[in-house]
């Protein structure tokens, strides 16, 4: 019985069944526990108001969310240990008790309640901020309490928040501009100062156009020391926290400010995908601990993009040359092996000769020959978007290469023949007919590129990404995609958020959340390529047999 | 002209071959693959706008021959030739031939169906759009023309734009020959072009070669002898790379001189 079902392989089947469910099993387990450790942080938790025994025989209050339990070890090994449980609790207010959480025991608690007027207050600075809502003074001096406080609170902080987008564009986007044109006009004197051709003229004109910009400057930082001034005479809150003190707090301090003990299930949803999207659209505060991560994922697919770019031309045209061009001897041979070698050269051996070659050799002799105005700053001689795409192209272009290659080898001869018999030259053959039957190779390559490239990050530290950049890499100031500038980018801000910062409790969520929003993006960008691929495939499919 | 018409026409007429105004002129032709020798010192001429087959047991050079007349050859690095070969006079294995021209005049269909996937249009319009032609107009014209030549027009005209790969073998094989004859080539070499396919395209084909050779120099190498006797003029009987009989398919069939050729025709061997 078992001999003849062994004999037919079952046991091989039962194991190969047994190894895909394992793989499969790590899949599901690893994109499951970063969503549910990573998507927990937006949903509005409950605030607790803890009474616990402060040890003296008297109570404190502890105001704050519940953010994990564990165990205390007490005692030592020889006379044995106990276990204590405690609760983690997010207290905030960090300005005043220096950190935002704090450690209790579980024993020491002898009221927990969740009472429904505890409100949590989303600050720009010192993180949120838990307590009861005593009244709201408006800017004319009027003082709103009881009931109508909460709703008066919610109207001045949505006002608020209108007024901070105004002024966040007039900063970023308006005087921004302005600031840009001011360094192009001091470049433009530079550049006339080297050429020797600064000129009485020139000089006046310059001045001329320098003044115009001053103008508009000054009229737009009116315009927002205006909008500044409107927004800080909205109003302030008087909040009692759980030490009983009442601070005062200025709306114009205030991200957002909500009730979570009182919101139904259905306010919870909508607060919580508010959230989410905040958290996709914004920049990032506080050290990258709050706010959103906006400029990470714009600088992750705009490198990737502009990676492919780079690496489909260079590695298509070098496996064209390769497979169809170079006689099959041994150096041949030599340059195959090498290239598929390079696929395993260790990331940061490619980050190391970016920045060593790249930035420092053709960045420093690129900011010679044409940025020689803006020296001693330099433009390309210092790590951006253009080296980091480009080491990751060279990164990625023995995929490219190997897989193009194992396309064009597939194209059956008769194609070729067939093509060649009708008068065509090689090279005719190779773009109307090898190449598009190659075609969906090729785009496997590109999938196993950008798969790998998105994921990197070891490399990018080294040749252009940063922890902060001021800007994104693509704007409305000419010439619109500026390689020269460095970006942001998810792999190394779960690095930074999770390694660097300042609240590490507070980060870790924010690490996993990156973490899923990573792979959702490497998800995204092979799903694009895997379609596209299919389409190819479809056309060509009847080719291959 | 149906084709029953042209098989009493072919028939009837008595056919001699030095009296044919001569198409291509082979001579002392030797061909080598690295050391080896695949055909030795082969001398013919091959009459224009007729039918010439070549038949002869697997390996014995048939096909490498036929790829002699388009250079198909250069393509394998290890070939080696002597002698030559002359298309109308001009020796197309002189230095100063250009492939892809001597490739426009002397088309080739393959022994497997091979368009390109591509729409059935631009697999017809392929060799004309490499020859320069890009006016919509003439284009259409051509395609038309050619498909007609391959019998094919009616069965296509409404679906011109559809990819040449969901059609079936034996109308792959008419495209593939609609797009031989586009550029109007003077020569066309047939390699085992219905061995791939069923017994009824296979007629249709053959039908087809009656037709064409009103037009084009017709070289035809198959397997198969009943289809060499039913649509050649002339038939040629090769053996381990030599050339051993080459005279009209009626008295080679009938009549054959040397003792290996009527060995195979009679099925003694290959």
């Amino acid at each position: 019985m078992l001999r003849t079902w062994m004999r037919e392989g079952n046991h091989w089947v039962w194991f190969n069944a047994m190894a895909v469910a394992i793989s499969l099993l790590a899949v599901i387990g690893l994109i499951s526990f970063i969503v549910f450790k990573g998507m927990g942080h937006f949903w509005p938790k409950d605030i607790h108001a803890y009474t616990v025994q402060d040890g003296q025989g008297g109570t404190v209050q502890l105001i704050g969310e519940l953010h994990r339990r564990s165990d205390r070890v007490e005692g030592n090994i020889k006379e044995g240990v106990t276990h204590v449980p405690q609760l983690l609790v997010k207290v905030g207010n960090r300005d005043i008790f220096g950190a935002d959480f704090k450690w209790v025991d579980e024993h020491a608690v002898i009221k927990d309640i969740t009472a429904k007027d505890l409100i949590m207050v989303e600050r720009y600075e010192w993180g949120n901020l838990y307590g009861r809502l005593k009244s709201v003074t408006l800017g004319d001096g009027m003082t709103v309490t009881g009931n109508q406080a909460w709703d008066t609170f919610q109207q001045l902080i949505e006002r608020h928040t209108e007024l901070h987008k105004q002024i966040v564009r007039i900063q970023k986007h308006e005087i921004g501009a302005i600031n840009a044109g001011v360094e192009q006009l001091r470049l433009d004197r530079r550049r006339l100062e080297l050429d020797n051709k600064l000129t009485e003229q020139a000089i006046a004109k310059l001045d001329e156009k320098r003044r115009q910009l001053d103008g508009e400057y000054q009229t737009l930082l009116t315009q927002m020391r205006q909008l500044e001034q409107t927004a800080s005479a909205l109003g302030k809150a008087q909040i009692e926290i759980m030490t009983g003190d009442v601070v005062t707090l200025p709306i114009d301090k205030i991200v957002e400010s909500v009730m979570p003990n009182a919101m139904t299930l259905t306010e919870k949803f909508g607060h919580y995908f508010h959230r989410i999207w905040v958290f996709l659209s914004d920049d990032p505060r506080e050290a990258n601990t709050e706010g959103g991560i906006f400029p990470a994922i714009f600088g992750t697919v705009t490198m990737v993009f502009i990676m492919t770019v780079l690496v489909m031309p260079f590695g298509v045209v070098a496996a064209v040359y390769l497979r169809e061009y170079a006689k099959d001897g041994w150096i041949t041979r030599a340059v195959r092996i090498s290239v598929n070698n390079l696929a395993g050269v260790p990331s940061i051996v490619y980050g190391v000769f970016g920045l060593g070659f790249f930035v420092y050799v053709l960045g420093h002799n690129i900011d010679q020959l044409f940025y020689q105005e803006a020296l001693p700053a330099p433009t390309f001689g210092t790590p951006g978007l253009l080296w980091a795409a480009l080491t990751l192209a060279l990164l990625t272009l023995p995929v490219v290469i190997v897989s193009t290659e194992e396309g064009l080898a597939r194209v059956p001869r008769a194609m070729r023949e067939g093509s060649l018999a009708l008068g065509a030259t090689k090279i005719e053959t190779l773009w109307n007919t090898v190449l598009p039957i190659a075609s969906p190779a090729i785009m496997t390559g590109l999938i196993l590129a950008i798969a790998r490239a998105a994921g990197e990050v070891a490399p990018l530290m080294l040749v252009g990404v940063v922890k902060l950049a001021p800007s994104l890499p693509v704007d409305s100031i000419a010439p619109y995609i500026h390689l020269d500038r460095k970006i942001m980018h998810l792999g190394f801000h779960i690095n930074d958020v999770g390694f660097q910062s300042p609240n590490v409790e507070a980060a870790q969520p924010l690490v996993y959340a990156t973490a899923f929003l990573l792979v959702l993006i490497i998800i995204a960008l092979n799903i694009t390529a895997i379609t596209i691929r299919n389409r190819l495939r479809e056309r060509f499919k009847s080719v291959d047999n | 002209m149906s084709s029953v018409n042209v098989v009493l026409d072919h028939k009837s007429r008595q056919l001699d071959l030095a009296s044919e105004p001569v198409a291509i002129e082979v001579k002392d032709w030797n061909l080598y693959y690295g050391q080896k020798k695949a055909l030795n010192n082969i001398n013919m001429l091959l009459p224009e706008k007729r039918v010439t087959a070549f038949i002869g047991p697997s390996g014995c050079g048939k096909s490498t021959l036929l790829r002699c007349f388009n250079r198909m050859n250069d393509l394998v690095d290890s070939v080696r030739t002597e002698g030559s070969i002359r298309l109308h006079g001009h020796n197309i294995m002189d230095k100063s031939q250009n492939v892809s021209i001597l490739r426009r005049k002397v088309g080739m269909v393959f022994q497997k169906p091979n368009p390109f996937p591509k729409s059935i249009f631009e697999n017809v319009a392929y060799g004309l759009r490499l020859a320069g032609e890009n006016n919509r107009k003439v284009l259409e014209e051509k395609v038309e023309w050619a498909l007609k030549g391959a019998g094919l027009w009616n069965e296509v005209k409404d679906r011109l734009q559809e990819n040449a790969m969901g059609m079936s073998g034996g109308q792959q094989q008419r495209l593939v020959i609609a797009r031989a004859i586009a550029i109007e080539p003077e020569v066309l070499l047939l390699d085992e072009p219905t061995s791939a396919l069923d017994p009824i395209s296979t007629l249709s084909i053959e039908e087809l070669i009656f037709e064409l050779k009103e037009k084009f120099t017709i070289l035809i190498v198959t397997h198969n002898m009943q289809q060499a006797a039913r649509v050649s003029d002339y038939t040629a009987f090769m053996y381990m790379g030599d050339l051993i009989e080459y005279t009209d398919t009626d008295t080679l069939f009938t009549n054959p001189s040397q003792k290996q050729t009527e060995d195979y025709i009679t099925g003694r061997f290959g």
